[in-house]
This record gives C-alpha cells, sequence and structure tokens, in this order.
C-alpha cells in the first residue's frame, strides 16, 4: 500500500509520561524543523501551483506524505497522544498569506470543538517555510484549552498575558488540542507565508501505552497549567489531572474530594489525601 | 473637556498671562472649544482583569484610538496599563465593569478572559 493510501496508522510512541502530562498542561507542542529541507522546498513549490485554501491533493503525494503527515518525529508524538492505529488526515487547509500584514488575526477557537476534558483528536501546523516573528507565527494561548470560550465572543480580545508566538524553523510541525486559543500574528517582512493545518483522529480506547517513565509518581506529579492566573485557584490543576488520566484509561479512578486533596499541590507528609488508590506512586 | 478643547483653553490662559489676549482671539478660540466638541471622538480601552479588583493585574488589553484598533504586544510587561486603576490615573473613565452575572456558572467551568472592565476617553 501506498504511504498516501493509509487511512490508519501505527508507530512506537515517542512521548513519556511527563512530556505527555506537559501537553495536558500547555495544550501544543512544537517539534522545531523536523521535516526536511528537500521536502520543505517541495511542498512550498507545490503550493505555489496550488494555492487554493484547501490543497488536499497534497495528501495523495507519496513524498508529503512520508516526510510530512508521517513524519516519525510527528507520528511519534501523535501515537503517544491519540493511541494505536490513529486516522490520519484527510483533508488540508492552507493558511497563506501574502506578508507583511500589519493586523493580527482575531482570538478564535475553531469551529465544530469539544471542551470535553477528552483527547480524541489533533490539529496539526506546518511551516514549509523560516516563520520568524517578522512573518506573523500563529500566536497560542498555553492552557487556554481548559478554558472554554466561543469565537464570536473573542473577537474584541487584543494582547493576552502569557501568550506565545509559535515562531519557528522551516520544517517544524506543532500538535494542537482543538481547542487551544490562537491567532495569527502580525508581520511586518516581505514574503509568503504558508502553513498547513490537517488532523489526526484517535479510532482505540485511551490508555497508557506511550513510553513509562520508571520514576513518574502520580501522586507527586504537578499538574500546574500556564493558564492558573486566570481560572479558579487550583482549577486548572484539577483539569489538568483529569484529562492526564482521561489519556491513561484511568478516568474512572479521578476523584477530586476537595479542599488540600490530591491533585492539589502540596508538600505533604504523606500520600495525598484522596489519591486514587488504582494508581501507582511510582513504578 | 477634551484633550483638544484642554489645548484650546491652556494656550488663551497663557495669552492672558502674558497680556496678548485680545477679544478677536479669544473669541476665536471659544468658537474653536465649541467647534471641536462636534469633532470629539470617543477612544475605548478594553482591559481584562485577573479577578474583579480595578487593583488586579491586567492579563488582557486591546486600545481604540481614534478609530484604530492596536495592542500592547507579547511582553505583557511593556503594557501601558498593568492594572485597570494605573489607566483610570491617565484619565481613562470605567463605563463598565465586570459582569457578577458570571457567578452563576458552574464552578467546575472556567469560561473567558478575567473580568472585564471598558474604558473610555474623548479625544
Amino acid at each position: 500500500m501506498r504511504p498516501s493510501e493509509r487511512k490508519t496508522y501505527d508507530c512506537a510512541p515517542t512521548l513519556n509520561d511527563t512530556q505527555v502530562l506537559d501537553f495536558c498542561k500547555n495544550g501544543y507542542l512544537l517539534l522545531e524543523g523536523v521535516v526536511p529541507d528537500e521536502i520543505n522546498q517541495r511542498a512550498t513549490k507545490y503550493l505555489d501551483e496550488d494555492d487554493f485554501y484547501e490543497p488536499t491533493g497534497i495528501l495523495a503525494q507519496d513524498w508529503f506524505v512520508e516526510n510530512v503527515t508521517l513524519n516519525p518525529v510527528a507520528t511519534g508524538a501523535v501515537r503517544a497522544l491519540l493511541g494505536a492505529d490513529f486516522h490520519t488526515p484527510v483533508l488540508m487547509s492552507n493558511h497563506r498569506v501574502q506578508c507583511p500584514v500589519a493586523d493580527v488575526g482575531g482570538w478564535h477557537v475553531d469551529g465544530n470543538f469539544d471542551f470535553a476534558l477528552e483527547l480524541n483528536y489533533l490539529q496539526v501546523f506546518y511551516y514549509p517555510q523560516d516563520t520568524p516573528l517578522e512573518l506573523g507565527p500563529t500566536q497560542i494561548l498555553p492552557g487556554s484549552h481548559l478554558v472554554h470560550n466561543k469565537a464570536r465572543f473573542m473577537s474584541h480580545l487584543g494582547s493576552i498575558r502569557g501568550a506565545v508566538p509559535t515562531a519557528a524553523p522551516a520544517g517544524s510541525i506543532f500538535l494542537t488540542a482543538y481547542h487551544v486559543w490562537h491567532r495569527r500574528g502580525p508581520s511586518t517582512a516581505t514574503a509568503l507565508r504558508n502553513m498547513l493545518k490537517y488532523f489526526y483522529w484517535r479510532t482505540t480506547p485511551p490508555q497508557r501505552d506511550w513510553i513509562l517513565e520508571e520514576s513518574f509518581d502520580f501522586a507527586a506529579a504537578g499538574y500546574g497549567s500556564p493558564i492558573a492566573s486566570i481560572v479558579e485557584q487550583f482549577r486548572a490543576d484539577i483539569k489538568v489531572a483529569e484529562l492526564f488520566l482521561w489519556l491513561c484509561g484511568q478516568r474512572d479512578s479521578f476523584q477530586n474530594l476537595g479542599g488540600q486533596s490530591w491533585p492539589l499541590p502540596g508538600h505533604r507528609r504523606d500520600t495525598p489525601y484522596g489519591f486514587p488508590a488504582a494508581l501507582e506512586r511510582s513504578r | 473637556m477634551t484633550e483638544t478643547q484642554q489645548k484650546i483653553a491652556a494656550d488663551l490662559e497663557t495669552e492672558l498671562a502674558i497680556g496678548t489676549l485680545t477679544t478677536a482671539r479669544l473669541r476665536q478660540g471659544i468658537a474653536d472649544i465649541v467647534q471641536s466638541s462636534g469633532n470629539s471622538r470617543q477612544d475605548l480601552l478594553y482591559l481584562q482583569a485577573a479577578n474583579t479588583s480595578p487593583h488586579s493585574q491586567v492579563v488582557g488589553m486591546m486600545l481604540i484610538r481614534e478609530g484604530v484598533r492596536s495592542e500592547g504586544g507579547l511582553d505583557a510587561e511593556k503594557w501601558p496599563y498593568q492594572t485597570v486603576l494605573d489607566a483610570v490615573r491617565e484619565g481613562w473613565r470605567i463605563i463598565s465593569f465586570p459582569n457578577m452575572a458570571l457567578l452563576a456558572m458552574d464552578h467546575d467551568d472556567s469560561h473567558g478572559l478575567g473580568f472585564e472592565f471598558i474604558l473610555e476617553k474623548w479625544s
């Protein structure tokens, strides 16, 4: 079967416990320069010939599929987050911008979102060219996948404390929780910027089958998120823990007994009160 | 009085103080002040704060001045106002306070960006 004919894909996961937990906290993962330059140039040339906003035909190109959508580094991370036999992309969007564009895009969550504490699909971006600040890389608000919002309620938002630009070299891929808040950054350089966007879906129930860390301790792990400053105290920790346990296939074990109980951070003299019995302290 | 009107008045006071103010100049100054009131524009400042207090840290900002939208940039420490009160001290008037109906929401859910104050100035 040709690479471009694959509907699902499996490979070894490349993220460990800490990295999966970090994704739960941040809602995105940036993989810098993982696509070879030759492929970046070929993709750019292809996109010059097919400048439609949905150049889905590129998914029929084996050279592209092998090196981008089935890129070993990216798929290893996708495998860790979405489990075995995840579904491969079926549609390609291109946020192609003739820079400079002085205005920033509006903050938004993309349509058809679901703020449930689950991770059943990933929205992924690929920059085929160097994308420094001057080319207006997408800005993301880390941890905002934990905070409900609607795109039409966000149009008046401007600068947000803690927002980060995804400035990255050519060949970078970044994985996002679909409903993380994001927008196009302002650009000042004169150049054409492509940014391809596509999806992967989970096809199997979640389980902790990524790289296990011998020393990982569910009781002592920190569940804090960078979004903590705009939500009620500890609410981000609780949401991160619930999402992480869902990914571990342990949602039924999750409990929050209130006050100083697990999963709140703290310097405790013993196992945190309320720590689920089904979880391991360490292996 | 808008900033433009304040400047016209200040110029008149200066001329009065140094003895150069004439009747014609005074009439012109008054006419300029009256005319400029019809040209004044509302500037808006949206500040999202960390909690309901105007003392609390600003976590988001957007400014519309003379009809042009602008922001504070990626480095929040360089934003012009770190609290809502910083803006009030510079002459901004609060015209909308955070909606306390947000309290009615499920405590398990987090919604939106902070607590929004909307402020105005006339220029």
